[in-house]
């Protein structure tokens, strides 16, 4: 594990740069368990400071320090996106390979499943489950809502490697040896999805943070837990743009966007970590 | 090629271990209300003894494989088998492959391995060797962790083959050595049966040789059987105790290896052996007129009368059965006319 990580580090370029700019928001997240002030107080501090020697990234029209204030809103971003992730990794991957290992009926009854929802448009329905929602709605449940709609494309796609899976030779043997079903999808057929599960993580995490930033930005989410998206919707409140507090909304954007830049890269890279093949070709072995 | 023949041991043992009875196995396909059905083994009936070689030769798309998947009980739907018994007989225990399921799925592997067509590809090309073995041969065997690896590692070094290759990955090794881990994962658990598809069809002749000297000497240490299917008839020239012929998906010759390439009774095996090669034979070679028949619409009577020089009216009418002749079996209604070219 730590000599995959060295020899990542060493031999791919997009894999450092993607690594290090990861880890270091992930740093500056991590740093808001020491921060100074609770993250939800208001009218704390001096309103509208310009950054300075004092507050680093200025203060907010509410009189929050934009530094601390960013610090939580990314921790809960990325707590948000990699709920969704993990979530709806679990369902693309028991719905692709039970329905392309079983084929048949269960094929299409969970591909019309699938495909019901691929043609379903994600924005209206979670505004409806918001509006339905008003009060519970939490960002658990909204991670819940976000990830039974942020599967289907991935679970598609899973499908399609088991379906090719199924005819191989050692899938054939493995019946023969007596293997039963969720021993041969999960030892031999797991590992080969391995890959696209990674790579489709990762994206899926842009997505869902994404989604997140859209939602909150609209104030369709708890505006009072700090997130990216919610403290562009408080700037845009406070009309920042137009009273000139530019660093209330700049920073927030220049974080999610070096976030956004540090996990492309990362999933760019990171299926190298899990096909031994292509990662020795790069180091010219 | 001829000399290997005559080599070959007669230590076979009378006891049968396989008996095929009858057996009709049917591709039988309903696309849109067209039913088709492809007679791919046809009334095949044959028995294997102990510690024999049985080989099956014929021609692509003759219902060789089809055959032997349907001995092994690893048939998927559109095959079915629509008539017949498949029976091992295990240590003196009885397996009817498709009357007891259970018991035969318990059988599989511990008693009886498949190598199938393609074996190069039995190893998961994302995961080391070592789970290969453990995943098909580890519950069968009833071992500790540390005794069962114990033993693939005497099995390996007796394959001749080094036992670090179980912590690489497929791709790290050669063609041949997958073919050697694919018999070293087939034979691990010393089963009694080995059924075998083309195993050696990817290999130059050089590696050929070397998997067939490891089949066989695994075959006689062990004391198994195995029946194995190929084109190649310098193969079954080389390892096989008997063998049988499939035309169209019936079994036309059965007899010794050496006395079928010698006096081969059926017009079609006559052909099948003259057109092999032979050192300082400068003679054309002749190709059989006509292409295999379609199963799905075979020929009546023999399914051989349209390309064969011997045909008469009864063969287009009636189908031979397949009767004892000399130290083998044939169905023809000329058996032993034809004159090997």
């Amino acid at each position: 594990m730590f000599k995959i990580l060295r020899d990542l580090l060493r031999y791919n370029i997009e894999f450092t740069i993607g690594f290090i700019l990861t880890l270091a928001i992930f740093l500056f997240a991590l740093a808001h368990f020491w921060a100074p002030m609770p993250d939800t107080a208001i009218y704390l501090l001096p309103p509208d400071m310009p950054p300075s020697a004092e507050y680093w990234f200025g203060t907010t029209s509410r009189g929050q320090d934009v530094l601390w204030q960013m610090s939580s809103a990314i921790w809960n971003t990325m707590l948000f996106g990699l709920s969704v992730t993990i979530l709806s990794r679990l369902f693309a991957v028991a719905v692709g390979m039970i329905s392309g290992y079983l084929g048949g009926k269960w094929d299409e009854f969970l591909m019309t499943i699938n495909d019901t929802m691929i043609a379903l448009p994600n924005i209206p329905i979670l505004l409806l489950v918001y509006f339905v929602m008003r009060d519970q709605m939490s960002w658990p449940v909204l991670a819940l809502t976000a990830a039974l709609l942020g599967w289907n494309y991935d679970a598609r796609l899973i499908r399609s490697v088991t379906l090719s899976l199924r005819n191989r030779e050692f899938t054939r043997h493995a019946v023969f040896a007596g293997m039963s079903v969720p021993q041969i999808l999960v030892r031999q057929h797991l590992p080969y999805v391995m890959p696209v599960i990674f790579f489709t993580a990762m994206n899926n995490l842009i997505w869902a943070i994404g989604l997140e930033v859209t939602l909150s930005v609209l104030g369709f989410s708890d505006i009072n837990r700090p997130t990216i998206g919610g403290m562009i919707y408080w700037a845009n409140q406070h009309q920042a743009i137009i009273a000139g507090i530019w660093w209330w909304i700049a920073f927030p954007i220049i974080a999610v966007v070096l976030l956004f830049l540090g996990l492309f890269l990362l999933a760019i890279s990171v299926n190298e970590y899990i096909d031994p093949r292509s990662r020795l070709s790069r180091m010219g072995a | 090629m001829l000399a290997a023949v005559e080599n070959k041991s007669a230590s076979v043992e009378a006891k049968p271990v396989l008996r095929v009875e009858g057996l009709k196995a049917y591709y039988q396909m309903n696309y849109f209300g067209v039913r088709r059905e492809v007679r791919a083994v046809d009334d095949v009936s044959l028995t294997i003894k102990r510690n024999e070689i049985y080989g099956i030769a014929g021609e692509s798309s003759s219902g060789k494989s089809s055959l032997i998947k349907t001995i092994a009980g690893a048939i998927t739907p559109p095959l079915r088998v629509v008539e017949g018994s498949v029976k091992f007989d295990f240590g003196g225990k009885e397996l009817d492959v498709y009357a007891q399921r259970p018991a035969m799925k318990a059988a599989r592997w511990k008693h009886l391995s498949y190598v199938m067509q393609g074996s190069m590809n039995v190893l998961n090309p994302v995961r080391k060797v070592k789970h290969a073995f453990h995943d098909f041969a580890f519950k069968h065997m009833g071992l500790s962790e540390g005794e069962f690896r114990a033993r693939v590692e005497s099995h390996l070094q007796r394959i001749g083959l080094d036992p670090r290759v179980l912590e690489s990955y497929p791709h790290q090794l050669s063609g041949g050595m997958r073919q050697r881990l694919t018999i070293g994962l087939a034979t691990v658990c010393e089963p009694e049966f080995i059924i075998a598809d083309e195993p050696t069809t990817a290999l130059d002749v050089l590696v050929q040789q070397d998997v067939l000297a490891l089949i066989k000497g695994v075959q006689q240490r062990m004391g198994s059987s195995i029946i194995f299917v190929t084109h190649d008839m310098t193969v079954h020239a080389a390892i096989a105790d008997r063998i049988g012929i499939v035309y169209a998906g019936r079994l036309v010759e059965e007899g010794p290896t050496l006395d079928v390439f010698q006096r081969p009774q059926h017009p079609y095996t006559a052909h099948l052996i003259a057109s092999l090669p032979r050192i300082g034979d400068t003679r054309k070679r002749v190709a059989l007129g006509g292409k295999p028949p379609n199963l799905a619409d075979p020929p009546s009577g023999c399914r051989f009368h349209p390309r064969c020089p011997l045909a008469v009216d009864k063969c287009k009418s009636e189908n031979p059965a397949l009767l004892p002749r000399n130290s083998g079996r044939v169905a023809c209604w000329r058996a032993g006319e034809v004159e090997a070219a």
